[in-house]
């Protein structure tokens, strides 16, 4: 509703309906179609690595070894700190000229001059990616952990007794009997991720020149900068429209195939 | 068990007949930080020992979304007594129709004539009327380092804006990791740019900093275009790259380092560099006048308002006047490190006449070649602007974005937003 009005800072007296003026208003800035393909990048390459190597993460961590409870509270504990926190303190780590990444890859080498992980337009996106997919591993990990506990040991040693190798046992054993959770957990982390401007934000806010900006951002901005609640909303149904297509799509591809053993 | 009936009794009667009626004031800070409420809350101590019967109950939102929290609890006419607005919010406020006109209150405040010229004026942005009293003022200076200067054989700070280019040029040792110029990439950098950007004019009107006298928007000036070359070229050849990204902290942060010991800042600076420096380490001087002599300054503002449903009014500006008063704006404004609003706080504390505000100190003695300007706050498309400003500068500086296409697009944003 509030994106059908001209709710701001500036207008708590007058409020009225103004019909699309505000998808009008928001569809026509040149920076819209960026910010959306920033979105779409944001969310493919984050969930993708998160889900690639939380896996790795799961399957190393499902086998006990001493130490393993300790090691498993380090390895989640990014994911019980603010977003936010993280996003300010990565931007110091990154930052191209008192920054620790650079100090340290200068002196075993690697590099000669500083490099501008957060002011170069080109590395921008990428470095905060990076740092989305370090701080949501845990969160694939601590799933896909918990998931492949239930699979049944005898699985694996009727597949050990065929002469099932470890890449058999996982594509055909493993994999199947998570899908559920896979699926579940691919579902939701999208979701998140796409409404989690909090990394982005305490690292670039959506710069330089717009190339982090993605949606979620876009829509703090409103907030802060313009104090326009109402366009500021206006954001926020395109988000839940594009997440509305996706889960419905998404639903209808997994559920086409049936899970079995 | 009788006994002690009665003397509860006897307690319960006395206490009802000795005891004052409390008037509890309901005070919102928007600006509040670890450094500054406790400073507050000392003040208001002080305020309820010579008031008894005054108790003053303080809100301290997150300063994140204190301006939100603010104009909801106003406009919903929520219990609030005293309330704090920065110079960005007063007229989103104001046009509620929400705010006590301050004006019967200060006439008759014998320290008025004691402010400091043109802060008033400037605090009555909406329609002309003070709506709320100033508690502090932000006016930028240029901070330097002379420690970093001499090693460079510079004896003394840049006194233009080609001085201010030169030196910082001989400063850059990229290799060496030196620079020169504190550069604003985000976080606001609209006052960065405009304070070069208005320099080499010399017709700013003085109660729109976007216009000149003559009632032109200054992007469309063939001088624009000098001037945000210029600005350009103080990025590419004396500031590092990374500034483009910088926001505060980071500027600071360079400059305490010594990476880059030119910066443009606020008096609140001086408590965070007092502390990470030694005496003597930096100091402020004006800003650097541009190719016209002059350089064009605002008034950034904080202050104290009463919103029109209060029921202790009075009482209110009783605080208001408190804190406004020569010793206790004294106080609060060396721990806040905002500037005093009362002239005689500069003779009265030395530490406003120290070498650490020579800066500003010259400034408001020179009013022929400082000439104090205002931004337009009251247009509704302000927030707009400063989130499209940096976007566009940034684009300038990466090379996205032509001087020419850049003045272009700011002069049609502020025609659309009817500034002229």
């Amino acid at each position: 509703m509030l994106s059908f009005k001209n709710y701001s800072l500036y207008n708590f007296q007058n409020i009225e309906w103004i019909g699309f003026e505000n998808f009008k208003a928001i569809f026509s800035d040149p920076f819209y179609i960026n910010t959306i393909w920033n979105t779409l990048k944001w969310v493919l390459f984050s969930v993708f690595f998160q889900l690639i190597l939380g896996f790795i993460l799961a399957l190393l961590m499902r086998e006990p070894f001493k130490g393993r409870g300790i090691y498993a509270g380090l390895v989640f504990y990014p994911w019980a700190i603010s977003g936010f926190a993280i996003g300010l303190i990565w931007s110091w780590l990154l930052n191209g000229q008192f920054g620790v990444i650079n100090d340290i890859l200068i002196k075993i080498g690697i590099i000669e001059e500083n490099i501008s992980f957060l002011s170069d337009p080109s590395l921008a996106m990428f470095s905060v990616i990076l740092v989305n997919v370090w701080y949501g591993i845990p969160f694939f990990a601590i799933m896909i952990l918990a998931a492949l506990q239930s699979v049944p040991d005898s699985l694996y040693d009727a597949a050990e007794i065929d002469g099932a190798g470890y890449f058999t046992k996982l594509f055909n054993i493993t994999i199947p009997y998570i899908k559920p959770t896979l699926i579940n957990t691919i579902l939701l982390r999208t979701i998140w991720v796409m409404n989690f401007p909090d990394i982005i934000y305490g690292m670039t806010r959506g710069g330089p020149a717009g190339s982090t900006e993605i949606l979620a951002v876009k829509m703090i901005n409103t907030v802060f900068y313009e104090s326009n609640y109402s366009k500021a909303a206006t954001h926020g149904v395109v988000i839940i429209s594009i997440l509305f297509i996706y889960t419905i799509m998404y639903l209808k591809l997994t559920s086409k195939r049936e899970f079995s053993l | 068990m009788k006994k002690l009936l009665v003397l509860i009794c006897v307690l319960m009667v006395s206490l009802f007949i000795f005891s004052e009626e409390v008037i509890t004031l309901n005070l919102i800070e928007a600006f509040s930080s670890p450094y500054r409420t406790p400073t507050l809350n000392n003040i208001i101590q002080m305020f309820e020992t010579l008031n008894p019967g005054v108790k003053i109950n303080v809100i301290s939102p997150p300063y994140e979304t204190a301006y939100q929290k603010i104009n909801l609890m106003v406009s919903t006419e929520q219990p609030l007594d005293i309330v704090e607005i920065g110079d960005w919010d007063l007229s989103a406020l104001a046009a509620m129709g929400k705010l006590e006109d301050l004006t019967p209150y200060i006439e008759s405040w014998p320290e008025k004539n004691d402010m400091v010229e043109g802060v008033l004026e400037a605090a009555s942005i909406y329609q002309g009327r003070p709506y709320l009293l100033p508690h502090g003022v932000f006016v930028k200076a240029l901070f330097y380092r002379p420690d970093i200067l001499a090693k460079y054989g510079i004896e003394s700070y840049p006194k233009t804006m080609t001085e201010l280019y030169e030196i910082s040029k001989k400063l850059t040792e990229s290799g060496k990791n030196q620079y020169g110029f504190a550069f604003r990439g985000k976080g606001y950098p609209t006052a960065f740019i405009d304070i070069v950007l208005t320099s080499f004019f010399d017709d700013i009107d003085p109660n729109n900093m976007y216009l000149t006298k003559s009632g032109e928007i200054i992007f469309e000036d063939p001088r624009a275009i000098e001037a945000l070359n210029f600005y350009v070229s103080l990025y590419k050849d004396t500031a590092p790259k990374d500034s483009i990204n910088w926001g505060w902290d980071e500027q600071v942060n360079s400059f305490v380092s010594g990476i880059t010991p030119l910066l443009f800042q606020d008096p609140d600076t001086t408590g965070m560099l007092n502390e990470m420096l030694q005496p003597g380490q930096y100091k402020t001087s004006p800003l650097p006048l541009g190719t016209s002599g002059k350089v064009y300054p605002s008034f950034g503002f904080v202050g104290w308002g009463i919103p029109t449903y209060s029921e202790h009014k009075d009482l209110a500006w009783k605080f208001i006047k408190f804190v406004a008063s020569a010793e206790i704006n004294g106080y609060w404004s060396k721990s806040y490190g905002a500037l005093p609003v009362l002239q005689s706080v500069y003779t009265y504390d030395s530490y406003f006449s120290s070498d650490l505000f020579e800066g500003w100190t010259k400034m408001f003695d020179d009013p022929e070649h400082y000439q104090f300007t205002e931004y337009p706050l009251d247009n509704e498309n302000w927030g707009k602007w400063n989130e499209f400003q940096e976007k566009t500068m940034q684009q300038v500086l990466l090379g996205k974005l032509s001087v020419e296409n850049c003045l272009k697009q700011w002069t049609d944003f502020w025609k659309d937003a009817g500034i002229n």
